[in-house]
């Protein structure tokens, strides 16, 4: 028996060892990357080599994961920039797990208040023909209850709103040719559940690169004399462009234009100058300025020969992000769009998640990207001129306080 | 081969080998001119059509490029990338402009119109005189274990280009430079290599650049030597022409 013992003692500190092990190479994975990519040669103004000198006999001694974690998490504090963490394996989890495949529902979702609640559903998807309405709670789908889910995500401070509404939409998504059951609470706050059909999602499947092939939608229509447009990705840029041109186009006459950009996770960030060409008519703006390690990269803005004049309002929310928020930021800094809606994702960058060798993930900022107003977006996100909250009241009664927002604003703006 | 020709080659060998002094800079732009098929060579060439491909390595995205050029100064390329759409530019004598899917049409002016000037001189490699007021030569350094001749040229407007010479076959293997463009200045760097003859003129098959963080290769398939253009290939396009026209408030 003592033996055994022995052995088992020695499995576990050579477990322990190996876990230690584990630790030393994510803390010089971390330490590496920030030398490496971090868009400033000296990373924050500091010395990073003494930097690590100073952490990395810390980190020798930690005596566990939790406290090898916070020694790396204050080595990153010290560059005093957001968009720098290391999130707990655990949450990691959570947030890494892809949905099942590209299968949809049709139902697009936020977490309001503390809840997930189906925001939209597509037209003809499966969610629409089984009567799934926006306002609806979701409890449940795939047999995994929502709420554990959501209140893991939203104790760190780390997570962003875009990072747990793609977590969620994970849950609801499958085989295309699948199903997925979905305990919902409806309006009257009856339980519903329901077996949806997954099909593929809306839009024209449009490659770029090696990016991973996206389905594409852009949508249009008029509500009275205001135009509004709405698209899903800055990607497929011979399509979204030129039908972003013809909505322009044909905004002449009306009394404003709303884009619609709740949801967009960005795309090619060019798209947002060009974009911004049919809106500003004075030359030499530009949107803002990425900060590079080895160049300087302005945002700039050519008009085009017709460019719109009437009032733009932009819609905003936390899965705003990347060139969504460039678009937004810029127009709204050169006073040429009134934002409407929520803060947006605060990731203007393309800020990297990585797993590291201890299991936990670490997120860092590859530049820096300062909006025409002076303001970084990455960390800050953009804040609307007005902020109006989606809430499962509105959404149950068939309202949008969004739109009506920026509706009443443009209606305002008419001229007499 | 003429005899000055045969002169200049034997001053060239000469410099190229003697451990000291450095030869001059004229002579390693000159001996470049000789080396890829002589001034005649580019001389007898008016006009030409180059075809290509374009490709981003490491994003996976490729494209075609069609550049047509006349004497003395005029210029069109025509760039199709997957997923970007189609990018046009131009010169023609001292307009420079672009057109874009992504970023619309505009009139180049400042230091990226004097670049794209430069660009659009045809045979800007006999032409370095007229194009580079400055040149020196700043020492040799190893490129890929062969040692070359850093080449400074440095034009009236702009910032310097800086050429990399192989000492012993005289081919130009990289060039650096910090271009001018319209998101602002950006560090560049060109690796040339497997020279081919297109009609008569040695030029680089391969031409690899690398921009801030994005790298690219430009792979020249075939020259059209002298083929008929009609002039209004080099014309202002429509779109581009009204915005020219809004800018100047016609």
């Amino acid at each position: 028996m003592r033996r055994l013992c022995l052995l088992v003692a020695a499995s576990v500190a050579a477990l322990g060892q190996a876990a230690h092990q584990l630790d030393l190479d994510s803390f010089e994975k971390v330490w590496t990357t920030v030398r490496d990519k971090h868009w400033q040669v000296r990373p924050g103004g500091l010395d990073w080599q003494a930097i690590h000198d100073e952490y990395r006999p810390r980190l020798e001694k930690a005596s566990s994961h939790d406290e090898a974690r916070a020694v790396m998490q204050e080595m990153i504090g010290r560059l005093k920039q957001s968009h720098f963490a290391i999130i707990p394996a655990p949450v990691y989890s959570v947030l890494d797990e892809d949905g099942e495949g590209p299968g949809v529902t049709g139902i697009d979702a936020r977490v309001l208040d503390g809840q997930a609640v189906v925001t939209a559903v597509d037209p003809g998807s499966a969610a629409e023909k089984q009567g799934v309405l926006p306002g609806w709670q979701i409890e449940r789908a795939s047999g995994r209850e929502m709420k554990p889910i959501i209140d893991q995500a939203l104790s760190n401070p780390a997570i962003h709103e875009l990072q747990l509404t793609r977590a969620v939409l994970a849950r609801l998504s499958g085989s295309i040719g699948g199903t997925v059951d979905v305990a919902f609470l409806d309006g009257s706050g009856k339980a519903v559940v329901l077996r949806l059909d997954l099909a593929p999602p809306r839009g024209a499947l449009s490659a770029f690169g090696n990016l991973p092939a996206q389905h594409v939608w852009f949508e249009d229509k008029r509500i009275g004399s205001t135009s509004y447009v709405r698209f899903n990705l800055f990607l497929d840029l011979p399509h979204v462009m030129a039908s972003f041109q013809k909505t322009v186009q044909n905004c002449k006459p009306c009394d404003g234009l709303i884009i619609d950009l709740r949801g967009n996770p960005g795309g090619i960030g060019g798209m947002a100058m060009g974009m911004a060409g049919f809106l500003v008519d004075k030359p030499n703006q530009r949107l803002g300025t990425m900060f590079l390690r080895d160049s300087t990269l302005n945002f700039v803005v050519n008009p085009r020969a017709e460019v719109l004049s009437a009032p733009v309002a932009v819609l905003v929310d936390g899965c705003s992000a990347s060139t969504s928020e460039i678009f937004a930021g810029g127009l709204k800094d050169l006073g040429r769009a009134r934002i409407f809606g929520t803060r947006t994702a605060a990731a203007a960058l393309p800020s990297a998640f990585e797993r590291l060798p201890n299991g936990d993930g670490f997120q860092y900022a590859l530049a820096n990207y300062i909006s025409e107003g002076g303001q970084p977006l990455e960390g800050l996100g953009v804040t609307p001129d007005v902020t109006v909250e989606l809430t499962r009241a509105a959404l149950l009664t068939g309202h949008d306080p969004v739109i009506e927002a920026a509706l009443d604003w443009i209606r305002r703006q008419a001229k007499p | 081969m003429n005899r000055r020709v045969l002169i200049l080659l034997l001053m060239s060998s000469a410099a190229g080998f003697a451990a000291d002094p450095l030869p001059s800079a004229e002579s390693i732009l000159d001996r470049y001119v000789q080396v890829t098929g002589g001034r005649q060579a580019y001389e007898k060439r008016k006009t030409e059509i180059a075809h290509g491909t374009l490709e981003y390595t490491s994003l996976g995205i490729k494209g075609t490029i069609t550049r047509y050029a006349a004497e003395p100064d005029k210029y069109y390329a025509t760039l199709d990338i997957e997923g970007l759409g189609k990018v046009e530019m131009g010169v023609n004598g001292p307009v420079a402009w672009e057109n874009s899917a992504l970023l619309g049409p505009r009139v180049k002016t400042g230091v990226e119109r004097a670049e794209a000037i430069r660009e659009g001189n045809m045979n800007s490699t006999v032409n370095w005189r007229k194009l580079y007021p400055k040149v020196e030569n700043a020492g040799i350094e190893s490129i890929d274990g062969e040692d070359c001749y850093k080449v400074v040229m440095t034009p009236t407007e702009g910032q310097p280009m800086v050429g990399y010479y192989q000492k012993k076959s005289g081919l130009q293997v990289k060039m650096t430079t910090v271009a001018s463009t319209q998101m602002g200045d950006i560090p560049v760097e060109l690796i040339a290599s497997d020279y081919k003859s297109f009609g008569g003129i040695l030029e680089p098959a391969k031409v690899t650049q690398k921009s801030g963080p994005q790298e690219f290769t430009i792979t020249l398939e075939s020259v059209e030597v002298n083929p008929a253009i009609p002039p209004e290939r080099f014309a202002l396009p429509a779109e581009v022409r009204k915005v020219a026209d809004k800018a100047e408030g016609k």
